[in-house]
Parts: C-alpha cells; sequence; structure tokens
C-alpha cells in the first residue's frame, strides 16, 4: 500500500483509475447479450460492497462480518422511497448512504468496545436483527414499480449499458475515496491502529475517533452498493439483503482480491462473481447452493495459503525478484557522538519535567505498584530498572495512560496526567516505544515514522518533514526509503525511536530498548540515545541489560516488589547493599558468604 | 378469565422456556468446551447443529432403526449415532484445518490468529450451509416421533381447568438433555480423559510439560463440542422442522448462551443456554415472534458490553 | 545425568543461547544464576522441548533428547516446574497433582507422593478443593513444584521459583526445595535470580549472562566471587 510519503505521485493511481474505468466501459460496451450484461454491472456492485468492507475490515483490521446491515439499509431505503412516496432513485440512493452513515453511528458506539471475537459477532448479529425486523415489518419482498413515463427520472433505462455505467461511476466514487484514505492521515491512522492499536494510541492517534469515522464511511458506501443493487435487480428481499450470503461476499472478494489495497476488491471482484454467478446459472438447478460453496472453498484457501490476498501475493513475489534476497546490512554507523560529559548541565537550570508521587496500582490483590515517587530532571536520563516482576512495566503503563492508578499522581511540566488517554499524553509531550515492534514491513521506513508525527503535524507535508528530521536524529536517513522488511533488529529499533521521537516528545519513555542486542549494536544504541538527550530530550528508560545502563544513564531508580528501593548514581546504586539483596538475595557480601 | 388465561400463557410460556431452554443449555454446552474453554471460535458451530439434524434423520430412518427399534427409540438412537459421526467430523476438522489457525502456529500470524479462526470457519460454514442445501434439498424436514404429535397436561394449582400443555416429545428431549449435559459433566470433571482435556484448554504448556499431547487433546475436544451440538441438533429434529439454513438461527443463541453463562463453565452454558430459551419463551408474551431472536441479541450485546464474564460459572479470567 | 553441549538458540528473533554447555551428575543439585535476559527460561524451555534449538545437544541418560517429542520427554522423567508457576487455574489443588501423575511409574506410585507432598506443604492438604486460580503466589508455587514431584521424576526443573514471592515466602520454598533434595537425593537442576539462596543451597553452579555462561563452578568458590555481582549489576 502506499501511504503518506509514499514513493510515486498520486498520479499514477489516478491514471490506473482512470484507464480501467475506460477499458471496463468499452469492453462493456461490446457486449450485447443482457445476462453478461448484468453480470459486468453485478461486478462492479460487489466490488463497490468489497471497497466499504475493505474501509473498515482492510485498513483498520476491524473483521466485521455484518456490512449486510449497512447494504440492506440502502436497498431498503430506496426502495421504499420509491414505493411509498415515490421518490426518484437519484435521490433514494445519496440518502441510503445518509441512513447508513447513521446506522453506522448508532452501531459504532456500542460496538467499539468490543474486541475480536466479540466484535465479530456482535457485528453479525445486526444485519441478522434486521432481517428479522424487515421480515416482521411486513416487506418480504418488495419490487420495485415500472415507471412508464419518463422512466429515466427513476433511473429505469431499457438499455442495461446504462447501469453498467452507473455502476462503473460508484466504483470509481469508491476507488477514489480509498485512494484519498490511503494517501491520507486517514489511512495511516487505520493501519496504525490495525498494525498495533496501544502503539498507535501512545503515538497520539484518537483510536476511537478513527475507527468511528472508518465505520461511517464504510457504511455509507455499503449502503450505496445497496442502493444500486435494489435498482438493477428491481426485487429485493430481507434474506438477499441482509442475508449472511451478502456479508460474506463483501468480505471474500477483498479478501482474495487484497485485503487494504483499492484494487483487492476489485480484483476479487473480477474473479469471483463472474465464477460464481456462470456456476449459478450453470448449475443452479441441480446444485443450488453453488455459490456459498464457491465462497466458502474460496475462503479457506485464500486464509491458509494467501491469507492477505493475491494482490499482496503477487506484488510480493514481484518484489523478491528485485531484490537478492538477502536481507540488508545493518545501518551505517551512527553520526560520532563526542563524550557528553553529564556534569555539563547545571544543574540550575533542571527543573523537574516529571513528578511522580504515590503512584499506586493493584491487580486483584497483587501490588503491582506501590507508592512510588520520584521526579525527572529535565534533559536528563533516567533508568529504571529492578529484578524481574519489579513493576517496571507497570509503570510505565501508569504513566502513559494505558492504566489508570487506584491513587497518586503524575504531573508533566504542570499538568496533571491522571485520567488523560494514552494519545492526549502523547500531545502533551510524552513519547514511549514498545518493546515487540510491529511495523508495517511492506512500507518504507520513512512511512512507518510518519504515523509517530501525525499527531504534532499540522499537515500531511508536515509530517513527513517532521518524520525526516527524526530519521536525521537517529541516523536512519540512508535507509529512509529501504521496505521495513528489510530491517535488521537493530534497525528496527532504530526505527520505532524514530518514531517516538517524531512528534519531537519533551519525554521520552524507552521500554528496552537494548534487549537482544549485540554489544556492538548496544553501543550505537547508547549513543544514539545520549545524543537524543542532547538535544533537549529527557529520557526515562527500562532495561535489564545492566552494563549497558550503568554507562548510559546518569541516574537510576530501582524498584523492587512495586516499592522504590533507592535512586542514585550508578555508582552508588551498584554498591548500595539494599539493591544487591534485591537482585542476589539477602546476605550477599563480596568478601564471601559463611557456610 | 381473562387473568387466568395471562397466567396460563406464562406458565405455557414458563414451561416452553425450561424445555427449549435444556435443549439450547445442550448446545451450549458444546460450543462451551470450543469457545468457552479453549477460546476457539467456531462460525460452523450452527452448521454442526444443522448436520446433526439431518443426519440424525438419515440414520433413524435411513438405517431402517425406527424399524428395528420401533418408533420411540429408533429416532434418538438415531442422534447417539449422529453425535458420534460429528464428533469424528469435528475431530477431522480440527486436525486439519482449524489447528493451523490455532494455538502455537497461529502466534505472531497476523492477528494472531483470531482473525484467521473467524474467517476459517466462516468459510467451513458457507460450505456446510451451502452443501447442505445441494445435498438435502430446501424443503423442510422433520423427524416426526409418535411423540412429536403428543402432549401430557398438566393441570395447574388454581382457576378452573387450568393447565399445561407439555408436548411429550419435547419432554423427552428435555431429559436426554439433561441427562447428557449430566454425563458430559461427569467426563470432564471426574474421568482422567477429561482432566487431560481441560489442563490442555486451561494452560497448554504446562500440560505438554505434564506429559499430555496438546494437540490431540485440542482435537478430541473440539470434536466432544460439535457432536454434543450435534446430539442437540437431533433433539431439536424431533419437534421442530429444520432446513439447511438453519444453523444460522442458533448460532446467536449459542454465543450469546456462552457468552452470558461465563466462558470456561460446562455448567454455566448450560444455565446461559437455558436462560436464553426462556427470554425466548417469555419475550413472545410480549413480543410478536419474529422479534423474539431480536430479543435475543439484544441480550447478547447486553451482556458482552455490561457484564462480559457472565452471570454464572467461575470464570477465572483469561482475556 | 543431564549433559548440555554447546547449545545455541534463537527465540522471537534474536539470540538467546550462544554456546552454553553444563552437566548435571545423578543426585547432584545444581544452579544456574544470571540476570534477567540471561537466557535461563529458554535454556528450560530447550530442555522441555517447547524451545527447538539452532545448534547443539542434550543427553539424557545417555539418550539424545532433541530427538524426543515434547510431550514424551516428560515420561522420560523429566519434571519441568515453569516459570511463573504455571498452575492450572481453572482446576483444584488435587486436580493439578493429579495431572503431576500422568505418567504410568507416577500413577502406581500416586499414594506415597501424595502423601510426601502434604508432607512438604501441608497448606496444599488444607485446599485440597479450592481452585489453583485462588491461591497465593506462594501457595501456587508450592502447588507446582508439588505437581512436578508427583511425577516421581528423575530429574526435577525449577525455573525461578522466588519470582514474584514476598522473600519471606521465598525462604520457605527454597527450604522445601533443599528439604526434597537432601531426602531424595534427586537430581535437581534450579534456575534463580536470586542468588545467595540458590547457591547456598547447591552443589555447583553456572552464571549465565546475555546468553553465554561467563562463570561456573563449586558453590562456596562463587559465592565469594565479586563478577557475580559485575554480572547482575553491570559494574
Amino acid at each position: 500500500m502506499s501511504g503518506l510519503g509514499a514513493r510515486g505521485r498520486i498520479t499514477i493511481p489516478l491514471a490506473a483509475i482512470g484507464i480501467f474505468a475506460v477499458a471496463y466501459a468499452l469492453a462493456s460496451a461490446y457486449v450485447t447479450d443482457q445476462y453478461y450484461q448484468l453480470m459486468l454491472t453485478l461486478v462492479l456492485i460487489w466490488a463497490v460492497m468489497g471497497s466499504s468492507w475493505n474501509l473498515l475490515s482492510g485498513y483498520a483490521g476491524l473483521i466485521s462480518f455484518g456490512h449486510a446491515a449497512f447494504f440492506g439499509l440502502g436497498a431498503y431505503t430506496v426502495t421504499l422511497l420509491l414505493t411509498q412516496f415515490d421518490v426518484s432513485p437519484w435521490f433514494g440512493i445519496p440518502a441510503g448512504a445518509l441512513v447508513g452513515a447513521v446506522a453506522a453511528m448508532v452501531i459504532g458506539y456500542p460496538t467499539f468496545r468490543l474486541r475480536g471475537h466479540y466484535f465479530a459477532l456482535a457485528m453479525l448479529a445486526y444485519p441478522l436483527a434486521l432481517l428479522y425486523v424487515f421480515e416482521w415489518l411486513g416487506y418480504q419482498e418488495i419490487a420495485l414499480p415500472m415507471k412508464r413515463v419518463d422512466p429515466a427520472r427513476y433511473m429505469q433505462f431499457s438499455d442495461n449499458h446504462v447501469y453498467t455505467m452507473l455502476a462503473l461511476s460508484l466504483l470509481v466514487a469508491a476507488l477514489l475515496i480509498s485512494l484519498a484514505v490511503e494517501r491520507s492521515r486517514f489511512g495511516m491512522s487505520l493501519l496504525a491502529i490495525k498494525q498495533n492499536e496501544p502503539a498507535a494510541e501512545a503515538a497520539g492517534i484518537d483510536t476511537l475517533r478513527w475507527k468511528m469515522r472508518a465505520l461511517v464511511l464504510s457504511g455509507a458506501v455499503a449502503a450505496l452498493a445497496g442502493g444500486l443493487y435494489a435498482v438493477v435487480l428491481l426485487v429485493i428481499t430481507p434474506q438477499t439483503v441482509f442475508g449472511m450470503l451478502t456479508s460474506a461476499q463483501a468480505l471474500v472478494v477483498t479478501l482474495v482480491g487484497g485485503v487494504g489495497t483499492m484494487w483487492g476488491p476489485v480484483i476479487g471482484a473480477a474473479i469471483l462473481v463472474p465464477l460464481s454467478e456462470t456456476l449459478q446459472a450453470r448449475l443452479g438447478n441441480v446444485v443450488p447452493g453453488i455459490q456459498g460453496v464457491v465462497y466458502g472453498v474460496a475462503i479457506i484457501l485464500v486464509i491458509l495459503l494467501a491469507p492477505e490476498g493475491v494482490f499482496w501475493r503477487i506484488r510480493d513475489r514481484l518484489a523478491a525478484r528485485k531484490r537478492p534476497g538477502a536481507r540488508e546490512p545493518a545501518p551505517a554507523p551512527m553520526r560520532p557522538i563526542g563524550e557528553v560529559a553529564v556534569s555539563a548541565h547545571a544543574a540550575a537550570d533542571r527543573a523537574p519535567i516529571l513528578e511522580v508521587s504515590d503512584l499506586s496500582r493493584s491487580f486483584g490483590g497483587l501490588q503491582a505498584v506501590e507508592g512510588v515517587s520520584f521526579a525527572v530532571r529535565r534533559g536528563a536520563i533516567l533508568g529504571i530498572i529492578g529484578p524481574n516482576g519489579a513493576g517496571k512495566t507497570t509503570l510505565f503503563n501508569l504513566l502513559n495512560g494505558f492504566l489508570p492508578p487506584d491513587r497518586g499522581r503524575v504531573v508533566c511540566e504542570g499538568r496533571d496526567l491522571i485520567g488523560l488517554k494514552p494519545n492526549q499524553i502523547c500531545r502533551l509531550g510524552v513519547g514511549r516505544t514498545f518493546q515487540v515492534v510491529r511495523s508495517f514491513s511492506r512500507m518504507s521506513v520513512l512511512q512507518n515514522v510518519v504515523v509517530g508525527a501525525l499527531a504534532a503535524a499540522r499537515s500531511d507535508s508536515e509530517a513527513v518533514e517532521m518524520a525526516r528530521v527524526a530519521l536525521a536524529r537517529v541516523g536512519l536517513t540512508d535507509r529512509a526509503s529501504a521496505t521495513a522488511g528489510t530491517l535488521s533488529n537493530q534497525g528496527l529499533r532504530l526505527m520505532e525511536l524514530a518514531r517516538a521521537v517524531a512528534a519531537r516528545p519533551k519525554l521520552l519513555l524507552l521500554d528496552e530498548t537494548l534487549a537482544g542486542l549485540g554489544r556492538q549494536e548496544v553501543e550505537e544504541m547508547i549513543a544514539t540515545i545520549r545524543s537524543l538527550a542532547a538535544d533537549g530530550t529527557t529520557i526515562v528508560i527500562i532495561e535489564h541489560t545492566m552494563h549497558a545502563m550503568v554507562r548510559l544513564a546518569e541516574e537510576l531508580l530501582v524498584l523492587d516488589h512495586g516499592r522504590r528501593l533507592t535512586v542514585g548514581s550508578p555508582a552508588e546504586v551498584t554498591r548500595d547493599p539494599v539493591v544487591i539483596e534485591a537482585y542476589l538475595g539477602r546476605k550477599w557480601v563480596t568478601a564471601g558468604v559463611a557456610g | 378469565m381473562q387473568t387466568q388465561a395471562m397466567v396460563e400463557d406464562f406458565f405455557q410460556a414458563l414451561t416452553a422456556g425450561i424445555l427449549d431452554g435444556s435443549i439450547y443449555g445442550l448446545m451450549c454446552v458444546g460450543l462451551g468446551l470450543i469457545f468457552g474453554v479453549m477460546r476457539v471460535i467456531n462460525f460452523a458451530q450452527g452448521e454442526f447443529l444443522m448436520l446433526g439434524m439431518y443426519f440424525t434423520l438419515y440414520i433413524a430412518t435411513g438405517l431402517a432403526l425406527t424399524a428395528l427399534l420401533g418408533p420411540y427409540a429408533g429416532p434418538f438412537a438415531g442422534v447417539a449415532l449422529a453425535g458420534l459421526a460429528l464428533y469424528a467430523g469435528g475431530y477431522l476438522l480440527h486436525r486439519y484445518l482449524v489447528s493451523r489457525v490455532t494455538g502455537t502456529r497461529a502466534v505472531g500470524a497476523e492477528g494472531e490468529g483470531h482473525y484467521a479462526q473467524l474467517i476459517l470457519t466462516l468459510g467451513v460454514a458457507l460450505i456446510l450451509q451451502n452443501g447442505g442445501l445441494i445435498v438435502f434439498g430446501s424443503t423442510p424436514q422433520s423427524l416426526r416421533t409418535p411423540l412429536s404429535a403428543s402432549a401430557w397436561e398438566i393441570g395447574l394449582p388454581f382457576g378452573d381447568s387450568a393447565a399445561v400443555l407439555v408436548n411429550k416429545a419435547r419432554a423427552v428431549a428435555f431429559l436426554v438433555s439433561i441427562a447428557t449435559t449430566a454425563g458430559l459433566f461427569w467426563f470432564i470433571h471426574r474421568s482422567h480423559l477429561g482432566k487431560a482435556l481441560r489442563a490442555a484448554a486451561d494452560n497448554p504448556e504446562a500440560a505438554i510439560y505434564m506429559g499430555i499431547d496438546v494437540d490431540r487433546a485440542h482435537r478430541i475436544a473440539f470434536g466432544i463440542g460439535t457432536g454434543v451440538t450435534a446430539v442437540a441438533g437431533g433433539l431439536v429434529a424431533t419437534y421442530y422442522p429444520f432446513q439447511p439454513y438453519v444453523g444460522l438461527e442458533f448460532v446467536i443463541i449459542m454465543y450469546a448462551g456462552v457468552v452470558l453463562g461465563g466462558m470456561g463453565s460446562i455448567l454455566g452454558a448450560f444455565w446461559g443456554g437455558m436462560t436464553i430459551g426462556l427470554v425466548q419463551q417469555l419475550s413472545a408474551l410480549v413480543l410478536p415472534f419474529q422479534l423474539q431472536n431480536v430479543a435475543i441479541f439484544a441480550v447478547f450485546l447486553l451482556v458482552v458490553l455490561v457484564r462480559p464474564q457472565g452471570l454464572y460459572g467461575r470464570s477465572v479470567d483469561r482475556t | 545425568m543431564l549433559q548440555v553441549e554447546a547449545l545455541s538458540v534463537a527465540y522471537g528473533g534474536l539470540r538467546a543461547l550462544n554456546d552454553v554447555s553444563l552437566t548435571v551428575a545423578e543426585g547432584e543439585f545444581v544452579a544456574i544464576v544470571g540476570p534477567n535476559g540471561a537466557g535461563k527460561t529458554t535454556l528450560f524451555k530447550t530442555i522441555s522441548g517447547t524451545v527447538a534449538p539452532l545448534k547443539g545437544r542434550i543427553r539424557f541418560g545417555g539418550r539424545d533428547l532433541l530427538a524426543v517429542p515434547p510431550a514424551e520427554r516428560a515420561r522420560l522423567g523429566i519434571a519441568h516446574v515453569p516459570e511463573g508457576r504455571q498452575v492450572f487455574k481453572s482446576m483444584t489443588v488435587m486436580e493439578n497433582l493429579e495431572l503431576g501423575a500422568y505418567r504410568p511409574d507416577a500413577r502406581a506410585a500416586w499414594r506415597r507422593n501424595r502423601e510426601r507432598i502434604f508432607g512438604l506443604f501441608p497448606v496444599l492438604a488444607d485446599r485440597q478443593d479450592q481452585l489453583a486460580g485462588t491461591l497465593s503466589g506462594g501457595e501456587q508455587q508450592m502447588l507446582a513444584i508439588g505437581r512436578g514431584l508427583a511425577s516421581s521424576p528423575k530429574l526435577l526443573l525449577l525455573d525461578e521459583p522466588s519470582l514474584g514471592l514476598a522473600p519471606t515466602v521465598a525462604d520457605l520454598i527454597f527450604e522445601s526445595i533443599e528439604q526434597i533434595h537432601r531426602q531424595d537425593k534427586l537430581t535437581t537442576l534450579l534456575v534463580e535470580q536470586r542468588v545467595v539462596e540458590a547457591l547456598q543451597s547447591c552443589d555447583s553452579g553456572y552464571v549465565l549472562e546475555t546468553g553465554r555462561v561467563v562463570l561456573q563452578g563449586p558453590h562456596d568458590k562463587l559465592l565469594a566471587d565479586d563478577r557475580v555481582r559485575k554480572a547482575y549489576l553491570g559494574m
């Protein structure tokens, strides 16, 4: 997928859409058989439906089994407006889109509180419920009435080509919407949410709001598809528009074609719709459920063999052929850092940037963090250490807004952080890295870092600029356009660091940035982190790799069993008997133990 | 007179709720093993219910069990055999398909495998539904026994001739459900294999350290889950007409029941199903019948939003 | 009894163990200490089979252990008491212990083992029918150890038994471990962050740091060596 800061200009995909539209229009002009004309139209309608599913489930990763709800609402809006109020579909279809959007809002608020399985199950329930409701309302089967006078006003044409053109314009609109999403921070945010929702929150992305927007847009587009479907087929029943096959079709078409790319639904529809419709027509009498079976088999094959769809499979193959296959070498060594003597900082101008008092949190009786208080001076590098299970990550989660504390205060530059959501805390200038780096492996390093800049940038281009600056700060400039999937471990860590730094945070929380790196790599990381601190960023870092920490940190805060043991310079702390006892056990004396 | 009619209706609905609820309970027990205990989402569970209905029909009539064992025992023998057949079906499904998207193989895959589970089992559901349509045809079927059309009349202790009708087929199905649930409960909690299954679901890594073949345990548990739901299907078949899409009607009922009952508890799943049955029948007193299922969806949503750990059962939580 | 030769393991994309070798003789009590992230748990997982090595060999009682599938290694007599206890939370204390006695040898010796476990950890007898998930950390640790003992093991692997426990409780656990070793001369391999307790009870020890053995020797020598402290604290 090409997103913000993508290589290549927007004219290429625009041209592709144009060429596709013209080619399709021309091709369909030659088709005269009514049945095939209908099929051409249906391919387009299902591609639109797939696009709508893609907006929510492809880009954002929220698998929905219930898009039939919006499709059906669009279809019924058009139909009922026509049959009850004699309103033309020219107006009815956009009205349906509005209904779809509103329904999406109503559904979204409760359902987004659910995760994973429950979200999918709940989404499944909505179209089923609507099915029952509409059956109960008595709308078993409605046929759109034929208009003899001025049929064009009611979107009724004797020439089926017109329907194909209408569907084509709808698809072009859907593709343009998808393109706009992909190329803007909208798509970037959705991708970030799909990749790692907590990290996205911590990067300042208001995940709930973006998810809502995606759902509303998705619902509107699906309703458009449903509306046109009603006009084309002229007969609708609750089962056909709200049924599971409809939701499944939206899903399969995108799944097979390619998830998270605007061409996916088109490819999938082009493959599956003719296949299933033909089978249905030829064998439908003998084998009545053939369509469903085909979709079912397609789903299983795709999910096992090419889980992201045909589009990505092909692209990955092509990309692999260009590269010789081996991972590119580790990034060039960082710009040389002079010894940044800690004592060079004047003590007077180092007011505390973060003050934590009496922070506590328990989990069902287990006190994970208890009464922790400390202050971090501006521009300092504070290391948080402690034996396993000491509560370090819980502490970070409390500082960052992922966990509410039981009691205590966290004040950053005079602002109380307790109660704020992680994305709000990020906007106040607190950045964070995560232990498990989940990157957009198909996108460039630069694109990956742009996610971090979105919260602070006023425009998309500013975000790209900030990302470039961040890459320069960590020394990854020469890898900016490399695909993230080719980075080494160290490169990934640097990229994660750049992502956190892109929004120019005042305070940076680093979570085990050095874990698992080799000696040389650790050296380079230390140098990078020191240079960030020299630029004025305050750094708080959790680490287990002690031999690195004692050289990197100016001060160490030692936690054990959730409590603060002590704070001091590395030299003090590593000789402090209380700390030694915490790590090594009681009665450890360097002179030896009797017995 | 009117009050008496209303009270009678209420008790009738209550009775129907308990009878139907017990079968829902059994269905939910099957799903409970899979979703509640193993945390595997099986979209095709409704289809196993449907297959249970059809297998029972064909085994009972096709194998001339009705002729052999008589019209009373025949269908129930069919139910039992259908259960076994679908145990095997579920076992194989897990072995060859589901295991690829669950457990250790799935970690690190996109969305940690949950997404793949959903979609894979959706594919299986589509194949079974529509394959069923092809093989069985769309005409609604039912498995009639002499019990299906007769009922006991139980007098109520007030008014004159106030009574509740209890359909005999449903009553027998009720007893069989209870017995099967009890049997399964005994198996899971008392037998050696049952404990191994629970351990493998509770903590697969630790189970390996005990020497338990976790893969095999998961397969067996999955198979039992589908088999039990199929048995419930067979029981439903003795009093309710069915066609290949019937699974979809029940799938939300089953998930609602399991979630309501509290994940991780077999008995909880049973009570969850029972509650759903009662909600359905009692809501029929006030709602038009097409909207009963809407009431169930509403209950499901409420539970998932307000109290995701369920109402019954001890869930030692694993999110 | 247990021989690890030149073992290298990659775990989660990182090199967790690098050319690690160690030996545990029959009846011996060996301790492996080292700071967090040193690879100690990975070592155990490789022995138990939940992680496969890149290079190296493991021999148990003369057999090539890597050729044995994970679920069968327990039947050879290796009892792994995992990090974080990993009891079966939804099952009772008694059920947990019964599951420990999965292999045939153990089932035959069940009654005797049960008496012994309850003798060591009376609180388990009191809480037999309680759900394991409701026990305190220390009690769960006792249960995990008891579960290991229920398998009549030839080799007991203990992974950080003091993790997350209050010091007094950890002391109790260590005492029990010592007692177990003393009573039956049970071959024991202990991984610990808490150095003193581990080194005091053991016969010999290994110090792991970032995946390598940096120090080894008899326990009294290690206790007197400041390099152990440096391995943990960096300077």
